[in-house]
C-alpha cells in the first residue's frame, strides 16, 4: 500500500515537473523583470550615450591614422590605380532598451518624430560603418567603394514577445591602390 | 572576408578595377535560412531589456551570411566563373524566429 502510494507520487511528480518548472520560472521572472526594467530606466540612456561616444572616438582615431574616411558610395571609385579588390561586409544587431521602447510608445501617442528611436538606430548604423572601416583597414585595403547600407527588422511582425532590434548590414568593395 | 573567396573574386561594383570582363554567365545566388535557438533567444531577450548591441545575433547573422556567400560562390564555380560582380545582399524575416539571408550577383569571366 505504502509502496503503491510512493510510486503514484513519483509518477505525478514526473508528469507535473515541467509545469512546476514553468511556474517557478514565471515566479522568478515576475520579480526579476521589474528589477531589470528599473535597471534599464536608470542606466540604458547612459549606456547608449557611451556607445555613441565610443564609436565616435574610434572613428576619429581611425580617420587620424588613415588620413581620411575610407568609405565612399561611388560605384567604381574615383582612382584608376587599383591593384586589388574584394568585398568587405559587416553587420550589427542593435536594439532599443525597454525603457526606450516605453518612451517611444509615449511619443507615438503624440505623433511626430520619435527622436529616441532615431538615436538608437543611428547609433547602430554608426557602429556598423565603423566596423566596416576597421574591417577594410585590417584586410589591408585603402578604401571601400560602392558602400551600401541595409537595415532590416529583427522584431516579429505585429506580434508580442521576441527581441526588438534592427540589423544594420553594411557592405562595399575594398580596394588597394598601387 | 578574404579578397578571394575560394579562388573567386567577389566585388559589389559593376566592373572589376584593372580587369576586363569577357563573358557573363548569368545570375548566381546563395541563400540560407537561420533560426535562432531558444537559449540564445532567452539570453538575448534579457540583453534586449537593457538595449544596445545583441552580440550573439550579430555573430549568428555573420555566420549565416558567410554560408550564403559560400553557396553563391559554389554556384559561380559550377558555372566556371572567375569572379562575381555587382553582388547585392538582402535580408527578410520568414517568421519571428527565422531570417533568410540572400546574396546574389553576376558570375563573369574576367581577365
Amino acid at each position: 500500500m505504502a509502496e503503491g502510494g510512493s510510486l503514484a507520487f513519483v509518477i505525478i511528480l514526473v508528469i507535473s515537473l515541467p509545469f512546476l518548472l514553468l511556474a517557478l520560472f514565471g515566479l522568478v521572472w515576475s520579480i526579476a523583470y521589474p528589477v531589470m526594467l528599473v535597471w534599464a530606466v536608470l542606466f540604458s540612456g547612459k549606456k547608449l550615450n557611451q556607445q555613441i561616444a565610443d564609436t565616435a572616438s574610434r572613428e576619429a582615431s581611425l580617420r587620424e591614422s588613415h588620413g581620411r574616411d575610407p568609405l565612399t558610395t561611388i560605384d567604381g571609385g574615383y582612382r584608376s590605380d587599383i591593384t586589388s579588390c574584394g568585398v568587405v561586409w559587416t553587420g550589427v544587431v542593435f536594439g532599443p532598451s525597454h525603457w526606450h521602447l516605453l518612451i517611444g510608445w509615449f511619443n507615438n501617442l503624440i505623433g511626430g518624430s520619435i527622436d529616441i528611436f532615431q538615436k538608437v538606430v543611428s547609433a547602430g548604423r554608426a557602429e556598423a560603418m565603423q566596423r566596416l572601416r576597421e574591417n577594410a583597414v585590417a584586410n589591408g585595403f585603402d578604401d571601400v567603394i560602392n558602400v551600401r547600407i541595409d537595415t532590416s527588422d529583427m522584431a516579429p511582425q505585429g506580434g508580442k514577445g521576441g527581441v526588438r532590434a534592427v540589423e544594420v548590414f553594411a557592405y562595399g568593395t575594398g580596394v588597394k591602390y598601387g | 572576408m578574404e579578397q578571394m573567396v575560394q579562388g573567386i573574386l567577389v566585388v559589389n561594383t559593376e566592373t572589376i578595377p584593372g580587369m576586363m570582363i569577357t563573358e557573363t554567365l548569368g545570375v548566381v545566388s546563395g541563400s540560407t535560412v537561420r533560426a535562432k535557438n531558444i537559449g540564445r533567444d532567452f539570453t538575448q531577450g534579457l540583453r534586449n531589456i537593457m538595449g544596445g548591441e545583441l552580440v550573439k545575433y550579430t555573430e549568428l547573422l555573420e555566420e549565416s551570411r558567410q554560408e550564403a556567400i559560400g553557396r553563391m560562390v559554389a554556384d559561380a564555380m559550377s558555372r566556371g566563373a572567375t569572379a562575381i560582380v555587382n553582388v547585392r545582399f538582402a535580408t527578410s524575416a520568414v517568421t519571428a524566429g527565422a531570417a533568410e539571408l540572400f546574396a546574389y550577383g553576376t558570375a563573369v569571366k574576367a581577365e
